[in-house]
Parts: C-alpha cells; sequence; structure tokens
C-alpha cells in the first residue's frame, strides 16, 4: 500500500517537472527556427523562417503544443529533433544506458570505498586510522570533480599510459576497453560521494554503538562481530541509505562535468548540446529522462529504506 | 552553542580577506593578454607564470578567488534569507503556505542542482546576474527544509506551548523563541551552500557557462588550461590548487559549525570492548552466595578530572534471593548493576574492587569468559524496552539469539523454545506474536518479551536494572507477579534495582540503600522498613504520600553531584539530626546487627526515636 | 453555585480524513466526559497511558479545540470567546506541565520566562516587573538573587517552581497540574506537592491535578475522577472513592499499587491483558475487556455515571451487586 503511494507521488513529480520545462524553455529567447537557419552566419528571410516554423509545429497554439506533448510522452514518444528530425527517443534512449551505467559504476565504487572504511573509522575512533581516513575523505570531498577529472586524465592517462583518457567504446565490441574507459570516470564522480557516505556511515555507526538495544545484545552474551553486524550495521545504515538519495543529485550532477571531460558520450552531453540549439523536443526529453530517472532513483532509495526499517512500512 | 575551532575560521578569513583586498594589492592587470610570452614559466614579474593567452596567473587566481567568492557570497545570502523565510512561515503557519512552500521545495529539488542551474544559464545566457539567482534558487531548498523541520520541531516543544498558554501573540514567539533554535541548523546549512556554491559555480566556468570571459574565473582558468596541459602542467595545477585549498578550508569551516552548534557531550575516545586490567587484590569467598560484590568503584572521566559516581559499595545475592538496590537519581544504583556485567557506558569504567561469581572475580574476567556468562550464567533486564530491544528485528528472532549465542540447538528448535518462553511470560497467542517486531506491541509485552530474553538460558541470576519504570500501575503489578514466579519456579536471584520503596517491600527480602554513590543502609526489608537506622531512609519512607491522606514530608535540599560532595556525610545538609562531627567526618558503614550495616554516626540515637515512632506507611 | 469551570460532554478526536482515504483511523482521546471545579476546588484526574487525562487538562484549558462538547468558565463557553476574551481566558487559567527539562527554554533566563505572562497581559509596568519576578521566585521558595540564571543551573525540583511561578504571575484562578511531579524524585515530589497544597490554600486556587499516582492525587485532591479510555469511570470525594472504590477499574487500580505497609496491602486484582487501543475501543463499557466482572449487558450499553453514594458516582451496570460490594477481601482492610 505504501508502496503505491509513492509511486504516484512519484508520477506527479514527474508531470510538474515536466510542465515547467515545457513552459521555460519556450518563455527563454531565441527561436528556434530562426537559430537553426542562422547557422551559416546568414541572416535568414522572415518567410522562410515562418514556413519553418510552421513545418516544425512552432505555430500552433502553446495549449495545442503542450496537450500534444503531454500525450506524446505518455505513449513514449518523445517527438522529433528539431536539428535533424531523428526520433528524440530513440536519441535519448541510445544515451542513456551509457549514463545509467556510469552512474551504476560510481555508485558502487562509492558505496564499496565508503561504508566499510566508515565502519572501521568508527570502531576504530580516535586512532590513527581514524584520522588518516576522515583526512584523506575531507581532501576527496574538497577536490571538486572536474579537478579530479582533469587531474586523473593528466597523470594516469597522459603521464603514467595506463588508461586512456576518455571517449566510449560498446561493450559488445571491447569489452577489456569499454571497463577501461569507465574507470576513470567512475572513480571521478566517486570521489565526492564516497567520502559523503563515508563520514555518515561513521557518525551514524558511532551513534548506534552508544544505543540500548546494543547494550542488550552485549547483556545477551553476543561477540562483538555479532553485534557490530545484525545489530549495528542494519540500524545504522538507514541514515546512510537518506544520505545517498539526498546525494543522488551529486551523482547525476556529476556526470555532467564528467562526461565533459572524458568526452563519454552519454545524456548529459545530449542536454548541453540540444539547449545550446534551442532543440525543444529533445531538451523537454532529455530533461524529462533525467527527472524520471532522478525520481526512480530516490523511489528506489525509499523502497530500501522500507526493507531495512519495518516501522516505515506502517507509514 | 560551543566556541568554533580555530583553524578553519582563520583560513577562510584569510581567503575572504585577500579576496576583498585585491584590487589595491597592485597586481597585473589580469585580462591584459600578451601572446608572444604565453605559457611561459614563473619569473619574478610574475610569480606563478603566465597562461594560454600570456595573462599573469597570479592576478587572475587573485582576482578569481574575488569573483567566485563574491557569487558564492550572494548566493547564499539570497537563498538563505528567502529559503528561511519561506521555511519558517510554513511551518509556523502551517496548512497552505505550509503546502506551498514544501511542495515547491521538493519540485526544485526533484532536479539535480548542477543541471539545474546548467540549464538556466544556458538559457538566459551566462554572467554574475544569472549565475547569482540561479545558484540562489538551487540551494534554497535546503533553506526551505533546514527551517521548516526546525520550526516544526519547536512548536511542540513544551517551552513554545507554555508560551500559547500564557497568552504571548504568534509574531512574538516566532521572533524570540522559534528563530533562535533554529539559528543553528540554518548556520551549519549556510556554511554548506556557500562552500557548495563555490564549487558549482567553478563547475559552470569550468564548462564555460559560468562567469564571462575574459573576468578570471579558477573554474574558467581550469577549463582552459586543459587544452595546453600536455605541454605545461603547471597552469593547470595552480588554479587547481587554490580551489582545493579554499573548498577545503570552507568544508573545514562547516564541519566547526556543525560541531560548535550541535555538541555530542561526552563521546568517548575509544571504543571499548575489553575492561583495562585493574590490580589484583581481595579474593574474598563468597559465603554461599551467588555474587558477592566487594568495595565496588566507577569511575567516569569527565573533562578536567575523574569522578566517581560509586564508591566503596558491597553487597551479596544468595541464590533464590532477592536484594533491592533503592536510591534516587545521582545514587549510583544503575552504575552498580552494569558494572558487574561489565556493561557500563562507554565514558565509566570500573576503578576498584571485585564481583564475585562462582569462585571468578567478574571485573577481572576477559572479556571472551564474561561474554560466556552473559545472557547465560547471569542475565539483565533493562528500564526501557522501547529503546533496548532492536527494532529491525523480529521479537522471536531477537530471542532465538540469546539460546543459539550460548546452545548449540538447531535454529528450529531456538525458535520453538522462543515461542514457549513469550508464552511462560504470559504474552498470548505467542506463536504469532513471535514474529512481530517491537513496536507493534504494547509497553508491557515488551518488558515480557524482554524478561522471556534473560531467562531463556535460566540464568542463575537476573539483574533488572527499573524494568517496571515506565510501566503503568496494572501492568507494573502483572510484571512483578511474573518476576515473583519465575524467581520461585527457577530459583534465580534477583537484583533489583528501582528508586520507588513501595516495590521494594513488595518483592524483596533484602534491601541495599545508595545515597549519593554510597551504601547508607543494608539489610533484611522488613527490619530496615521498620526500624530505619539512617536519617536518609527514614526521610524516604516519610516522603511517600501515607495512606490516611495526609501530605507526604518533603526531604529540603538536592542530592548533591558527584563532583561537589560535601566533606563528612554526604547527607548531612539535608538532614534533620545532623550535628558538628556529621559534617566533619565522612562516617564509615557500620555493623549494626545480624546483617546490617549502617553509614550513620548517629545510628544509636535514630535507633531510640524509631523505637518511640510508628512509621506512618 | 455555577462552578468554575466546567466540561460538558466534552469529546476529543484526533486523526481520521486524510488524503484518498489513507489517512489514519481516528482515536477517540475522550468521550463525553463531564466535570465540574467549583472555586477553590481541588480535582484530581486519574489514570494510565492512554486514558486521555492529558488530552482533557488541555482542552479544559483551551489549548486544543474540542471536537463536541464544551467547556465553560463561569457560565460562558470559551469557544464562543473572540479576540480579546480569549486573551483574557489565557490569564484565568494555567497550566504546569510535566517535565521540567523541557518546559522551560534553555536559551533564555528565567526572569524574563516567568514575566512574559506578565507582559503579555499588561499586568505590571516595565519598571516593577523585577519586583513582580522576585516576589514570585520567593512565593514559590527560590531565592529572588537567582532570577538571572538559566534553567540548566537548576534541578528539576527546583525548575518545576519556576514552572509554577511563571503559571502564577499572571494571577490565574484556575490551574490545570500535568503530572507535575512524575518526572522528580520521590523525595523531592513531596517538595512540590507541599508547595502546591500550600498556594491552593493561600490563593484559593482551583486546581485540575492530572496523574498517575493515585497516592499523590490522594494527599492533593478533595474530589477525583477516574478516566479509562477517555470516558469517566468512577468519580467522588477523595476520601470516599479511594477507601470505598466501586469500579472494576479503579479497585484494580488501587490494588496494584504497591505498599509499603504490608499490614496494609489489598488483595491484588490482576487485570488480565493489556489496554485496548483508542482507535479501537471495545463496545458498550470500555473496561469490560479486562474486567474480571463483565457480563453479556456490558458489551451492549454503554453505562451511564450514576450516583451510589451521595456525591459518589460510578459508571458499572453491576455496582448495585451485591457480590461485588460485600466482598471484604476487594474492599481492603479499612
Amino acid at each position: 500500500m505504501w508502496v503505491v503511494r509513492r509511486i504516484g507521488v512519484a508520477f506527479v513529480l514527474v508531470w510538474i517537472v515536466a510542465s515547467i520545462v515545457f513552459l521555460a524553455i519556450r518563455m527563454v529567447p531565441g527561436d528556434p527556427a530562426e537559430i537553426m537557419l542562422s547557422q551559416g552566419g546568414v541572416s535568414p528571410d522572415a518567410a522562410i523562417i515562418a514556413e519553418l516554423r510552421d513545418q516544425l509545429g512552432l505555430e500552433k497554439s502553446i495549449w495545442v503544443q503542450y496537450r500534444d506533448s503531454m500525450r506524446g510522452m505518455l505513449k513514449g514518444d518523445l517527438g522529433v529533433s528539431l536539428t535533424d528530425q531523428a526520433s528524440v527517443a530513440r536519441q535519448v534512449f541510445t544515451r542513456l544506458p551509457r549514463t545509467l551505467e556510469l552512474i551504476g559504476f560510481a555508485a558502487l565504487f562509492s558505496v564499496l570505498f565508503g561504508v566499510p572504511l566508515g565502519l572501521l573509522a568508527a570502531l576504530r575512533r580516535g586512532g590513527w586510522l581514524d584520522r588518516v581516513v576522515m583526512a584523506l575523505s575531507g581532501l576527496s570531498l574538497a577536490v571538486p570533480v572536474f579537478v579530479v577529472g582533469t587531474l586523473l586524465v593528466l597523470v594516469v592517462a597522459q603521464w603514467l599510459e595506463w588508461l586512456p583518457a576518455g571517449g566510449y567504446t560498446p561493450l559488445a565490441r571491447d569489452p577489456a576497453r569499454h571497463f577501461a574507459q569507465m574507470v576513470m570516470p567512475a572513480l571521478t564522480i566517486a570521489s565526492s560521494l564516497a567520502p559523503v557516505l563515508l563520514s555518515m556511515t561513521r557518525a551514524s555507526v558511532i551513534d548506534v554503538i552508544t544505543r540500548d538495544h546494543v547494550r542488550t545484545a552485549r547483556a545477551k552474551g553476543a561477540s562483538p562481530p555479532r553485534v557490530v553486524l545484525r545489530h549495528v550495521l542494519r540500524n545504522a545504515l538507514m541514515p546512510v541509505v537518506t544520505v545517498l538519495a539526498l546525494h543522488l543529485g551529486t551523482l547525476l550532477g556529476g556526470t555532467v562535468l564528467v562526461e565533459y571531460v572524458f568526452n563519454y558520450p552519454g545524456l548529459s552531453g545530449l542536454l548541453v548540446d540540444s539547449v545550446n540549439a534551442r532543440d525543444y523536443p529533445m531538451v523537454q526529453g532529455v530533461v524529462l529522462v533525467i527527472s524520471v530517472l532522478f525520481v526512480a532513483l530516490n523511489l528506489a532509495m525509499d523502497l530500501i529504506y522500507g526493507v531495512l526499517d519495518p516501522r516505515v512500512r506502517r507509514a | 552553542m560551543r566556541r568554533i575551532s580555530t583553524l578553519p575560521v582563520v583560513a577562510v578569513g584569510l581567503i575572504a580577506f585577500v579576496a576583498l583586498v585585491v584590487p589595491w594589492l597592485g597586481l597585473p592587470d589580469p585580462v591584459q593578454i600578451d601572446v608572444p610570452h604565453r605559457l611561459s614559466g614563473p619569473s619574478w614579474d610574475h610569480w606563478l607564470g603566465r597562461d594560454e593567452v600570456g595573462r599573469d596567473i597570479l592576478s587572475r587566481l587573485l582576482w578569481g578567488a574575488r569573483s567566485s567568492l563574491t557569487v558564492a557570497l550572494f548566493s547564499a545570502v539570497i537563498a538563505c534569507l528567502v529559503g528561511t523565510t519561506l521555511g519558517v512561515l510554513g511551518g509556523f503557519l502551517g496548512g497552505l503556505v505550509d503546502l506551498a512552500t514544501i511542495r515547491l521545495a521538493d519540485i526544485v529539488l526533484c532536479f539535480p542542482p548542477l543541471l539545474l542551474a546548467l540549464l538556466v544559464v544556458t538559457l538566459l545566457g551566462p554572467g554574475a546576474s544569472t549565475l547569482i539567482p540561479v545558484i540562489a534558487l538551487v540551494y534554497m531548498p535546503g533553506f526551505v527544509r533546514v527551517a521548516y523541520a526546525g520550526v516544526l520541531g519547536v512548536r511542540h516543544l513544551e517551552y513554545v506551548e507554555a508560551q500559547r498558554a500564557l497568552g504571548v501573540g504568534s509574531a512574538r514567539i516566532m521572533l524570540r523563541t522559534v528563530l533562535p533554535n533554529i539559528s543553528g541548523p540554518v548556520m551549519v546549512q549556510f556554511s554548506l551552500a556557500m562552500a557548495s556554491a563555490v564549487v558549482l559555480e567553478s563547475g559552470l566556468s569550468f564548462l564555460g557557462l559560468g562567469v564571462v570571459p575574459p573576468a578570471p574565473s579558477w573554474g574558467l582558468m581550469i577549463g582552459a588550461a586543459r587544452s595546453t596541459m600536455a605541454q605545461t602542467p603547471l597552469p593547470l595545477l595552480w588554479p587547481c590548487i587554490a580551489l582545493t585549498i579554499t573548498v577545503l578550508s570552507m568544508n573545514a569551516l562547516c564541519d566547526a559549525v556543525r560541531s560548535a552548534v550541535d555538541p555530542h557531550g561526552a563521546v568517548p575516545r575509544r571504543l571499548r570492548w575489553l575492561l583495562p586490567p585493574l590490580p589484583s587484590g581481595l579474593s574474598l569467598a563468597a559465603k554461599g552466595a551467588s555474587l558477592a560484590v566487594r568495595d565496588l568503584e566507577v569511575a567516569i572521566d569527565a573533562k578536567d578530572a575523574e569522578v566517581r559516581p560509586v564508591r566503596g559499595v558491597s553487597w551479596e545475592v544468595a541464590p533464590g534471593e532477592t536484594l533491592a538496590i533503592v536510591g534516587e537519581s545521582g545514587s549510583g544504583k544503575s552504575l552498580s548493576g552494569l558494572a558487574v556485567l561489565g556493561l557500563l557506558p562507554l565514558v565509566a569504567r570500573p576503578a576498584a574492587g571485585a564481583a564475585l561469581f562462582e569462585g571468578r572475580d567478574l571485573l577481572r574476567l576477559d572479556e571472551p569468559a564474561l561474554r560466556h556468562l552473559r545472557g547465560a550464567d547471569i542475565a539483565m533486564v533493562f528500564q526501557d524496552p522501547m529503546s533496548s530491544l532492536n527494532p529491525v528485528h523480529r521479537i522471536g528472532t531477537q530471542i532465538t539469539e540469546a539460546i543459539l549465542v550460548h546452545r548449540s540447538v538447531s535454529r528450529r528448535r531456538a525458535w520453538q523454545e522462543a515461542v514457549e518462553l513469550l508464552a511462560k511470560v504470559g504474552i498470548p497467542d505467542a506463536a504469532r506474536r513471535a514474529r512481530s517486531f517491537p513496536h507493534e506491541l504494547s509497553g508491557g509485552m515488551r518488558q515480557r518479551a524482554m524478561i522471556a530474553m534473560a531467562i531463556a538460558n535460566r540464568p542463575k541470576l537476573l539483574i533488572a536494572d527499573e524494568p517496571t519504570t515506565a510501566l503503568d500501575v496494572t501492568i507494573q503489578a502483572q510484571v512483578l507477579e511474573l518476576l515473583a514466579g519465575l524467581k520461585a519456579e527457577e530459583g534465580m536471584g534477583v537484583v533489583f534495582i528501582t528508586h520507588a520503596l513501595p516495590v521494594v517491600a513488595e518483592i524483596a527480602d533484602r534491601v541495599m540503600v545508595m545515597y549519593a554513590g554510597e551504601v547508607v543502609e543494608q539489610g533484611p526489608v522488613a527490619e530496615i522498613f521498620a526500624r530505619p537506622l539512617h536519617p536518609y531512609t527514614a526521610a524516604l519512607l516519610r516522603s511517600a504520600p501515607p495512606e490516611d491522606g495526609s501530605l507526604p514530608q518533603a526531604i529540603p535540599g538536592t542530592v548533591p553531584l558527584p563532583q561537589h560532595l560535601p566533606p563528612g556525610c554526604a547527607f548531612a545538609p539535608r538532614c534533620a539530626h545532623r550535628q558538628a562531627a556529621c559534617e566533619a567526618t565522612h562516617p564509615a558503614l557500620e555493623d549494626v546487627g545480624p546483617d546490617r550495616v549502617t553509614r550513620c554516626l548517629r545510628w544509636r540515637d535514630m535507633s531510640a526515636t524509631a523505637q518511640t515512632q510508628q512509621v506512618t506507611a | 453555585m455555577t462552578p468554575l469551570i466546567e466540561a460538558v460532554k466534552l469529546s476529543k478526536q484526533f486523526g481520521g480524513g486524510g488524503v484518498f482515504g489513507f489517512g489514519a483511523r481516528p482515536v477517540r482521546a475522550l468521550n463525553e466526559v463531564t466535570l465540574s471545579i467549583a472555586r477553590g476546588e481541588a480535582v484530581g484526574l486519574v489514570g494510565e497511558s492512554g486514558s486521555g487525562k492529558s488530552t482533557m487538562g488541555r482542552v479544559m484549558l483551551g489549548l486544543t479545540p474540542a471536537s463536541s462538547g464544551s467547556v465553560r468558565l463561569d457560565g460562558v463557553d470559551i469557544a464562543s470567546l473572540r479576540g480579546k476574551e480569549t486573551r483574557r481566558l489565557r490569564q484565568r487559567m494555567q497550566l504546569v506541565f510535566q517535565d521540567p527539562y523541557s518546559s522551560l527554554d534553555p536559551r533564555r533566563r528565567i526572569s524574563a520566562q516567568i514575566a512574559d505572562g506578565l507582559l503579555a497581559h499588561g499586568l505590571a509596568r516595565p519598571a516593577d516587573i523585577a519586583d513582580r519576578v522576585a516576589a514570585l521566585l520567593a512565593q514559590v521558595g527560590l531565592p529572588p538573587a537567582h532570577a538571572q540564571r538559566y534553567p540548566h543551573e537548576f534541578s528539576g525540583g527546583q525548575r518545576q517552581r519556576i514552572g509554577i511561578a511563571r503559571a502564577l504571575a499572571v494571577d490565574p484562578e484556575f490551574l490545570v497540574a500535568d503530572e507535575p511531579v512524575s518526572a522528580l524524585d520521590v523525595s523531592v515530589q513531596a517538595q512540590v506537592l507541599t508547595l502546591l497544597a500550600d498556594l491552593r490554600a493561600r490563593l484559593g486556587l482551583a486546581m485540575l491535578f492530572i496523574s498517575h499516582d493515585l497516592p499523590v492525587v490522594r494527599s492533593l485532591c478533595d474530589r477525583v475522577v477516574v478516566l479509562y479510555l477517555g470516558r469517566v469511570m468512577e468519580e467522588g470525594p477523595a476520601a470516599e472513592v479511594f477507601r470505598h472504590p466501586r469500579h472494576p477499574y479503579t479497585r484494580a487500580l488501587l490494588s496494584a499499587a504497591p505498599n509499603i505497609d504490608p499490614g496494609r496491602r489489598r488483595r491484588r486484582i490482576l487485570l488480565r491483558g493489556d489496554p485496548p487501543s483508542p482507535a479501537n475501543p471495545p463496545s458498550g463499557c470500555v473496561f469490560r475487556t479486562r474486567c474480571a466482572w463483565a457480563v453479556e449487558a456490558c458489551a451492549t450499553a454503554v453505562p451511564a455515571l450514576a450516583e451510589a453514594v451521595r456525591g459518589h458516582r460510578v459508571a458499572c451496570l453491576r455496582v448495585e451487586d451485591a457480590a461485588l460490594l460485600g466482598d471484604p477481601d476487594i474492599n481492603g482492610p479499612v
């Protein structure tokens, strides 16, 4: 029941965002037809502009455009790109998996580095290990994502030549190179998320360890590893999941800069290009997909939280 | 609010100061192009060299600081003012305003910040005038959320309710009480927003969508230096370092603000699973007792000094006997019980004494041996069953854990036993209840479940720390009855820690009265209640409302803190029978009869008075 | 003689509604409670958790609106008051809280907090405020010199006195004390109780003393009202109800209280099971699910509060039943 309600709310949010984008992009100065025709630096004739606008359906009233847009979205049809008449959906969905893959790896690296180190730091709180881990974590967080990316390219790709500097190879064609090209971008994004997870895990474990139910577990005679795993970790992970959800924005936002630095042909790059070209349908399509992605990821976090904490399932 | 540690403040202050005075530093023009000398290395005229079109890097670096910090500051301030106002109004006024502000914040948060900023900037054109409102918009929801949550949290606090009851107007309450209370989290959010804004602005500039060139910005410099980084890495490294140091300082400031606002009290420095080794000493045999505690002392390491909330406490429990440890807050009764099993809170540690159980000193056992005993031979029941049970495990699972940790039986068998135990402690429909989570049970049932968990391995001794204090009177009666029954059946020794004398009278055989960390009287319950030989015990008995409906008699004054113990008898300042000797010398425990001790210089006088007086219970 | 304050068939419901029918079930905290307090009278409201006693206090003060029924102050329905008259209401009735630690603002000096009421109602000129605060502190037994201190510098018992001083500042006629001593140590409880009794005698305050602790209520109050799951079970003079409890719940409550003197212990009546959830109360008499004397009739009709002996009213169908009354064990030795 609670699942259904969450999903319903998610849908409403997505619809609101799509509508806002629809309006926003149309309120902005710059006419797509004019831009398209001005490519060569030539000022086009007003009549030709009007004809192109009509062709592109830009002459219809705003309400009609809105209705068509929304209807199309529900059907999965995101319209056609104004620049090259190709299907927006196809472009978007070609690029989407690449960005998803990147995000997936970034999240994986973040969790793999952040959570165990945070746990370790909490258990050895105050010791040298704790201090070293926290210092490194702070440093990693402070260095902006594009700086990390750029420096990685400089050091790892250009100086050491261990990994390719960027680009993308489909998995089918060359799996080794595919993954090799994924490592640095994913690590770059992880460099800003892992420290957050680490410090949250550490704080949460320290908090939970002093709670009464942990004392009860010790009173039962449970061994320290058992206490940590069964009684501390599961309770401590809940705020970490929340934080992960809050920082999804970091993940998705990070992809913009990282795709740029590593020449990775993902969704974010498409967004930048299409905004520059005032390609309304493309922008709308990309924004819609990104916000659906964002909302879906948040939903997934909520559901995971529900699994971890049975008290939430009632709400 | 505590003081903020100085280093981050100094670092950020320095950077801000530099950014402020840049125009007066006499630096070369940051936008002056000089292509013939492009990418030249450091020299006397240009300390950090020149960039890809010949501009002085140091100058651009410092001017860049100015622009980045300015943008960040303005955005953060706008976000703070607008966001906090919206959040406070929404939280305080409720209703439609509430809905509108929160939903609005949610929608903005629906989109990743960088993408949102990117979208708006690309559409409206780059430059500080679009940058500042956009970044402010991106961080506004954070403030709305923080202010909203803060207001909600405060709105239900009792002292706010008190002000409403007094008739103080809403606006006044908001200004004088609500705002100061949320100032902490808002400040934390502000420092976060500023740090993030610097990063966001440089990211946008990196993409060419931030500050308009040729105006300098670190992000812009990094972006531009990328193309020539293979040849000369220096023009890339300088802005990277500057940016990193700035963000690092700002993050450190955020952390410092956060800890100043939300101090975590005495968080232990090390996580100690093992008790520190005590100097070996006494080896008194316990005469037929299950557990004999001798001269126990517990120490807490406070900021400057060590405090001893438990001093020289000795007691014994025989098999099948119930000993009650009675005291008010600050008496040290709970700590005494926890110390025995090595379960003291992490800030405390046993400092002296011994706890003999079956020939072994519990305070000197290593952790694995102690673990062997916990939950098996000696079990413990705590005061608050809601927080003492793990909220994410079913109670059946928690009981089976107690079994499986000590005995090797099959999981199925352990579950069966758990269900039987739940039935034994009087939980109806035990098989179904075993699958419930703690929050699905009532307080009384939770406490019964805790008891079931404690007796799962048929302990020889049960230590119960205020097990009925949090329960309603009728439920308390049920639980006391349960404990009495179990005790009779299993022949367990019970140590019952409480502050309520009537409960002691009903269930205990012997009682130990504690005051300010010491034992003041000890002996059989009936005797002590009939003839108390310590003024505190007598006063405690009189402070319960008597049966005839008259008012109870108060004890003037308050319990002294362990840091501020009076010289001489700890109870003397409040004692109606005190004499000069009482305030000068600290009385020792005296034997006043078979199995009776008291810590009062004037016990003989007390005894005489008690004989001519009926204790009105 | 009209009572000072009167609750007439007061009901209070929480929750219910909600969007798309996803809302929680409504919880009836109070169900048709009628209660009156005369000038200078102290009435004890007794109940366990879920009885609705705290809600009662707040509804009577007008801090929470009633769902149905009314509260009348000197015959006037407080819900009908507007604007300035509501202000005046706040001055005539005050509240003392349970938790001495959360009822004072940790960031403000106690003098400011005590003066809040004085300022809100314009009861003293700014120049006189310091004197008034000092007088109030003296009245509750605290040194006036401590007026500029912060709450954390005081002990629990002292904070509770400050809370009382704050309430007294506006010269109320009626005081609701919501479990004022439950959070305090036993020895300190007696201090605050003595203070309340003293103030009541001197100032002629009417009082509603809410508590779960029966002996405490008895020592302070003239009359006592026993509440269970939002309904009145028994009502009467304190001494009478304690000596001759007639409702099965009151009997169980009194017998459950542990007693120091073994000679005065009552035979314990153990209630079966747990209190039902207020969201899902039993039909008819709400106590019937745990009552040892329940019969079928108890499930069909809600028993009315009927007078058993003068001034002593009981809501039980079987109150006249000789078997219940006549059993000497259950009534206790007195």
